[in-house]
């Protein structure tokens, strides 16, 4: 039975791999006694990047936020050293921020009392007084300042695209990667001993302090070049590193460390895979493009 | 005698009138050109062999990629057809027709009076892609898929998919979908962290199954050029349409006394996907999902006593708008794996 299934499943791939290789084969017989062999997929092409600074006024918005969502203004500027590869440095700064539902759950329903001292904003050590209103627990969850992201871009792909089949625009696919120098802010340190800091209960201790982080980072995205000197991108970035974005102490006690250690400190940052999209009007100079042979 | 035959020429004639008005009302395909377009008898085209051919043609101009193909104006097709009396001279020995006679395109060029076509008046209009790689009217697309989910931190409803669609026309498909999530359905550890550290429980759902019919239209299609050497071709669509989703409440708040039965509720769903095609039957797509209704979720409040039994307390007594926003990650299968084109290239 088993044997019997194996051979089933090679018979399969082998009719799957002729099955694919089969047009190809065909399409490279006729290349290898054409007149045109050797030439390009494509000639006369427009060379939109090739030689070119790109200088792109941005707006970026995150992703799938637990806590809090920022929108960032920025820019990308681009020197393209050939059609298909690009250097250049990418930076935005965090322009709006809003909370999400949860926080504003949270916010709402969470309980202020000893079990929550150290984990929910509340007004007066230790845990609130009276009915006097309840600071924001939104005010102590963690927000992007500004990304700059130095890198490289790679443009394997280009080509059109017909929209409607009445609008015709030249496109091209890159990928993009580089290092992010990410400022944030996030809960400042508590309960330590030893480094005079306050318990984590005191409510000072709910205030935010900036802090960076760096990371990898990389995007893949579409341009599209309606004109000879811009162009309109989208982007999809990954911005992956840890941070405590809702000022919980949630780790650094027990065998693994993951029980509360009444304490707010790096132990308590947790991995993200920070992702964003970006939306991008560039401006190409010279503003005249080269034609390919 | 003589009427009997007069009643059969009347029968014939009365046969052959409609298919004439058929064929007069048929609009000339998108990618040909009007000169083509009113050639009387044209001769479908095998994709196949315009497929091998396509890279041999020569492009005359930067905005005229593929006329050459056509054999209606280029030096390329003239001696082929032998009719006009053209020489290829003048294009330098670049005559495929002359390497390779057997070619198809010198084939199709053949079924042409070139002369005639060319006093045609001809519709000075280019499209960017002048013969679509893939027709996908009269096809239908079996398409098998993983969905992800994208905006839910609390659960995560991860499903095996598929999708059959029926093309009406080139640009809209009708067709179905569905989706089976029982078993997939994760709590992740965020739930548990904010259990933990705030004190407070968001209620939780999971699915079981979800089924829509859809309708799919596809405004864009386009070609890439990867690494300046090989031509992949893709297009985008979008869709939307209405079905039934199987959802119901982990019990949370309460587990020890609540246990939920699944409900059926009514869901719409909106999308845009991403196809390239490997070839013109085969392509990997990429959708996003986003699958709206009112879900019944778990009461935040316990009754007490005897109370805690009684199931219309389990409920939350509102319903809750939510967007299940999935990332669809599949193949697309068309059938008939071959097609042929009504107009040459």
């Amino acid at each position: 039975m088993k044997r019997r299934f194996v051979r089933t499943v090679l018979a399969s791939v082998l009719a799957a791999g002729a099955l694919s290789t089969a047009s190809a084969a065909e399409a490279q017989e006729i290349q290898l006694t054409g007149p045109l062999k050797g030439a390009p997929a494509a000639r006369h092409m427009r060379l939109y990047r090739e030689g070119r600074f790109e200088i792109a006024p941005s707006i970026s918005f995150t992703l799938l936020d637990e806590y809090r969502r920022t929108i960032l203004a920025g820019a990308r500027l681009n020197y393209n050293v050939t059609d298909w590869l690009a250097v250049g440095v990418w930076g935005a700064a965090g322009a709006v921020s809003s909370t999400t539902d949860l926080t504003d759950r949270i916010n709402v329903t969470a309980p202020r009392d000893p079990l929550t001292a150290i984990n929910v904003n509340h007004a007066a050590a230790p845990y609130g007084n009276g009915n006097a209103p309840q600071p924001s627990f939104g005010d102590q969850t963690a927000k992007i300042s500004y990304v700059i992201a130095p890198q490289l871009t790679f443009i394997p792909f280009r080509g059109k695209l017909a929209i409607f089949n009445k609008i015709f625009v030249d496109t091209d696919l890159y990928v993009a990667g580089g290092v992010g120098f990410v400022g944030i802010q996030e809960r400042q340190d508590c309960g330590g001993t030893g480094q005079n800091l306050h318990p984590c209960s005191d409510p000072r201790t709910f205030a935010l302090q900036s802090t960076s982080k760096i990371a990898p980072t990389g995007g893949v995205g579409l341009t599209f070049y309606p004109g000879k000197w811009f162009s309109i991108g989208v982007e999809y970035r990954a911005l992956p590193f840890s941070w405590n974005r809702a000022g919980f102490d949630s780790r650094g006690a027990g065998t693994n460390g993951n029980f509360p250690d009444q304490k707010v400190d790096s132990n308590d940052e947790t991995f993200k895979f920070n992702q964003l999209v970006t939306i991008a009007l560039g401006f190409s100079l010279p503003t005249t493009p080269k034609l390919s042979e | 005698m003589r009427q009997a035959g007069r009643w059969l020429l009347l029968a014939a004639a009365m046969v052959l009138v409609p298919q004439a008005a058929y064929a007069q009302k048929k609009k000339p395909h998108k990618g040909a050109n009007a000169g083509a377009a009113a050639a009387p008898a044209p001769t479908p085209v095998d994709a196949d062999a315009d497929q091998a051919a396509a890279p041999a043609a020569p492009p005359p101009s930067a905005d005229q990629p593929a006329a050459g193909a056509a054999g209606d104006t280029s030096g390329a097709s003239a001696p082929a057809a032998g009719d006009t009396g053209a020489t290829g001279g003048d294009t330098g020995g670049m005559d495929i027709c002359q390497i390779t006679p057997d070619a198809p395109q010198c084939a199709a060029a053949k079924e042409f009076d070139l002369g005639a076509e060319a006093k045609k008046t001809v519709r000075a209009e280019i499209y960017a892609v002048q013969q679509e790689y893939v027709i996908k009217s009269g096809r239908f697309e079996i398409m098998p898929y993983f969905a992800l989910t994208l905006n839910d931190q609390f659960v995560s409803h991860d499903a095996p998919g598929l999708a059959l669609n029926y093309y009406l026309t080139q640009v809209l498909a009708v067709g179905v979908n569905g989706n089976w999530y029982q078993g997939l359905n994760a709590d992740s550890d965020f739930n548990f962290q904010n259990r933990r550290a705030a004190r407070i429980a968001v209620p939780l759902n999971e699915y079981q199954f979800s089924g829509d019919l859809n309708f799919t239209y596809v405004p864009m299609y386009g070609k890439f050029a990867g690494f300046g050497d090989f031509i992949f071709h893709y297009d985008a669509y979008v869709d939307g349409g209405v079905g039934v989703i199987r959802t119901r409440p982990i019990p949370v708040i309460d587990p020890d006394n609540r246990s939920f039965q699944w409900s059926t509720l009514v869901n719409f769903d909106v999308g845009i996907g991403f196809r390239i095609f490997f070839n013109r039957w085969l392509a990997a797509v990429l959708e996003v999902r986003d699958l709206m209704y009112f879900e019944k979720i778990e009461n935040l409040k316990v009754a007490t006593g005897a109370g805690a039994q009684d199931k219309t307390t389990w409920y939350d007594p509102d319903t809750h708008f939510t967007n299940d926003v999935q990332m669809q990650v599949g193949l697309s299968l068309f059938l008939p794996t071959s097609f042929d084109y009504r107009l040459p290239k």
